[in-house]
């Protein structure tokens, strides 16, 4: 090959390759939306460094051109973090909050005669929202299958992940982190009342419907083998085929957490048919759950959720909240944010950011009423697990059960 | 090099050689610029958000519940088991589903084209409707369909051995006894000397003229010899299904088609087919009309130019087509997960709860990719094989 050439080559690779990198040191993407596209551009970037780091190298030994690219990685991922800034601050430069969450279980996340989405979920993702946006209709609901949740928050897509998602410690060390428990459920068992069925013990010989991705799937098979017992297990990925299979008798048993199993048996032909068996099998701590990486986020829907659960503990209620943001409690008040502090300013958040809360969804017991209780599905809260801790401080709320979280200083 | 427009030599500009390889630089630059920005993307994305990535998970017990396998399977085994035994279903259902659909969609491909207005019209019907209705919504009309029959306790019965329900359908099966392998290999002698009578009668019958019947001589020593070692090994037990003591009736023993398989194999085999059909027409069409007129010429009837004449020149333009449907059909089968048929991906979905999710769907996307490879393996030399002799 001739001198003329190669010289020529490799002048216009080098031309090309600095074209490249000018283009990819162009300004940073501001919009948050473009934190993917920023980790892909900065990660050509410290790949190019590396690249020239390697180049520079040619007189330099080979242990300093891999410094080099460690600290061009480095800067790389420095710049990065600045420009993107926290998950609130995205939050609040969308205008949205996108939470994933579901419409197929009554009481949970469905959607009303007017297609709102409605639900406890619903109303967790709400709060959320208005305590950092102001407004509890600035959301964006992602529909999610159960097996999508852990990617979905894995991958940092949503902000908040509200599915009736079961609090366990390999999907906190993977997923992301749990914010609180907000219901506590356990796993059951439906039977049509016909095959005389009276105890989970019984259910040896079964085909058993499960959706797929759930703790129910894992609860069911360890359940079963525990006891030594045969079983089919059905496994689907929507809880309407679920439903359709369990009805048409495909499968004897629907096995779910207790209170979707009572959530959707109302929508079964004739729910008196059926029965939920005795046994609780296992543990559902459901709750809310961030994305990895963010400890202010994190601490904001902890603060969120603790404040609904003390509003009701201190009788604040959508009706009496400007009453007592005024009145002369002084936890109420510092709960409002009219008198001291409960972290607003630490967390980013505007001092009365809980009044706009109560105001827009209530506080926890109002949600529960509204969505879960009789005015949902009806599923008892008095006695149960689900009501406030025994001392706490609210005259005639349901109390006696595990409903608990840090208190607001 | 000299040049009566450029006598001091082709500038660079000019150069042949320096422009092909300036393109193929930029694009290559350009592919690995794109390509290695995507792995870095994952990379830094995996550690920044502590996602786990790995595959020391895969000796670990599963206990993951799985509705129905190929071979013996318990929540015990570890993952790369569950995992085979999941591929295996695919497997199953790919396999059957390719045998199924090609033989329906040649036959209906043939109606197609014959010269009763009725059964070409309804090819026609059938080719339109199914190929033009997504493979999901058929998928789920199947088997809301099968979900209509009645169920386990109150289902079809046959001889009290055969069982039909909207859990599937049961049937008497073997399960292999001791003598298992001796038969199989004796079987295998059998068949052998049938492939061997039959090149022998065939040849026999091209140079003499007379009917020597090879294929039904062939087919008769496979046989006669399989079931002389039945006899002498017992090698396998006939098991009915029975239904089990208790409240739910269930049935036990025997092969057991569960209802979400026939549904996935039925959409599969109907969507499907119906492309195949279209790939067989196009491929007899594709025939020169002078192939059929001196068939006829020669004294073939239809039946026989068709065997002798179109059907052999048709394949060389039907193959590589009809690959590509196999793989269709191979792929499409991960649309399983919806009706509860325990495929790969159905199977690995439920996985990922507690193993790492991108490992998982590295394995699943390596296993689809493996058996579409070796789908077109196959299919590739079955067209080497056929191709005009001394073409290429």
């Amino acid at each position: 090959m001739n001198k003329k050439l190669l010289i020529g080559i490799l002048a216009t690779v080098s031309v090309f390759a600095v074209a490249f990198s000018a283009c990819t040191s162009d300004d940073g993407p501001t919009d948050a939306d473009l934190q993917n596209a920023q980790a892909t551009t900065s990660a050509a970037q410290s790949a190019l460094s590396a690249a020239n780091a390697r180049a520079d190298a040619a007189e330099a030994s080979a242990d300093e051109a891999m410094k080099m690219a460690d600290e061009a990685k480095m800067m790389a991922d420095e710049a990065m973090m600045e420009e993107t800034g926290g998950r609130l601050a995205q939050v609040q430069e969308r205008g949205t909050l996108i939470c994933a969450s579901r419409n197929d279980v009554p009481g949970y996340g469905a959607l009303d005669g007017s297609g709102r989405n409605v639900g406890f979920d619903i109303d967790l993702c709400r709060a959320v929202a208005t305590a950092v946006l102001g407004d509890p209709e600035a959301i964006e609901i992602q529909y999610i299958t159960a097996a999508e949740r852990g990617p979905t928050i894995q991958s940092g897509e949503v902000d908040l992940l509200v599915r009736t998602v079961t609090w366990t410690t390999s999907r906190d060390a993977q997923w992301g982190n749990y914010a609180q428990t907000m219901f506590y459920d356990g796993q059951g068992f439906m039977v049509p009342a016909d095959l005389g069925v009276t105890s989970a013990y019984e259910l040896s010989g079964a085909a058993v419907c499960v959706t797929s991705g759930t703790t129910t799937e894992l609860n069911m098979a360890d359940f079963f083998r525990q006891n030594a017992m045969e079983y089919n297990p059905q496994v689907f990925e929507d809880t309407d085929i679920v439903l359709s299979s369990y009805e048409s008798g495909a499968c004897d048993v629907f096995t779910n957490d207790r209170s979707q199993l009572a959530a959707l048996r109302t929508s079964l032909q004739n729910p008196a048919d059926h029965v939920i068996l005795p046994e609780t099998i296992s543990e559902e701590p459901l709750g809310p759950v961030v994305p990895h990486g963010d400890d202010q986020w994190f601490d904001i829907v902890k603060t969120v959720m603790s404040g609904l659960i003390y509003a009701e503990g201190y009788g604040i209620n959508s009706g009496n909240v400007s009453a007592k943001a005024s009145g002369d409690d002084v936890k109420a008040k510092r709960l409002l944010g009219t008198e001291g502090t409960i972290g607003q300013e630490s967390l980013g958040l505007s001092e009365t950011f809980m009044q706009d809360v109560i105001n827009a969804v209530g506080n926890y017991g109002e949600i529960y009423d509204r969505n879960l209780g009789p005015d949902g599905i009806d599923l008892p809260r008095e006695g149960g697990r689900n009501a406030l801790w025994s001392d706490a401080p609210c005259s005639d709320c349901p109390k006696g059960g595990q409903i608990y979280a840090a208190p607001l200083r | 090099m000299q040049s009566i427009l450029y006598p001091g030599g082709i500038p660079l500009w000019r150069n042949v050689v320096f422009i092909q390889w300036v393109v193929q630089i930029i694009s290559a630059i350009v592919v690995i610029a794109i390509v290695s920005g995507f792995i870095f993307n994952v990379a830094t994305e995996i550690q920044d958000r502590e996602i786990p990535f790995g595959f020391n998970f895969l000796d670990d017990a599963a206990q993951i519940p799985i509705g129905e396998s190929v071979i013996q399977y318990d929540p015990s085994q570890s993952y790369l088991y569950g995992f085979s035994v999941a591929a295996l279903n695919t497997i199953k259902a790919s396999v059957l589903g390719v045998i199924i659909a090609t033989s329906l969609g040649i036959v209906i491909g043939v109606s197609r084209l014959s010269r009763n207005w009725l059964l070409s019209r309804l090819a026609l019907v059938y080719i339109e409707t199914f190929r033009n209705i997504p493979l999901l919504i058929q998928l789920l009309f199947w088997f809301l369909i099968i979900l209509e029959l009645p169920n386990v306790r109150e289902g079809y019965i046959l001889f009290d051995a055969f069982y039909l329900n909207n859990s599937g359908f049961y049937m008497p099966w073997t399960t292999p006894l001791s003598g298992f392998w001796p038969w199989a290999i004796l079987s295998l002698i059998g068949l052998g000397g049938g492939i061997l009578a039959f090149n022998f009668l065939a040849k026999r019958e091209i140079v003499t003229g007379k009917p020597s019947y090879p294929i039904i001589v062939g087919f008769a020593i496979f046989i006669v010899v399989t079931i002389i070692g039945l006899f002498i090994f017992t090698p396998l037990e006939l098991v009915v299904p029975e239904r089990q003591e208790g409240p739910f009736g269930r049935l036990q023993g025997g092969a057991r088609w569960s209802g979400s398989f026939f549904a996935l194999l039925i959409g599969l085999v109907v969507y499907t087919s119906a492309f195949i059909a279209e790939i067989v027409r196009a491929g007899i069409q594709a025939v020169n009309r002078g192939q059929t007129e001196a068939a006829r010429a020669l004294g073939l009837h239809t039946n026989a130019s068709l065997r002798w004449v179109i059907f052999p020149q048709a394949l060389r333009v039907i193959i590589p087509p009809l690959i590509s449907q196999y793989l269709n059909l191979t792929k499409n089968s991960s649309l399983a997960a919806a009706i509860g048929y325990p495929d790969l991906v159905s199977v690995s979905t439920t996985m990922t709860q507690i193993a790492p999710a991108i490992s998982l769907i590295g394995m699943v996307m390596a296993t689809y990719l493996a058996m579409s490879l070796f789908y077109s393996l196959v299919g590739n030399i079955y067209n080497r094989v056929t191709r005009y002799a001394g073409v290429g």
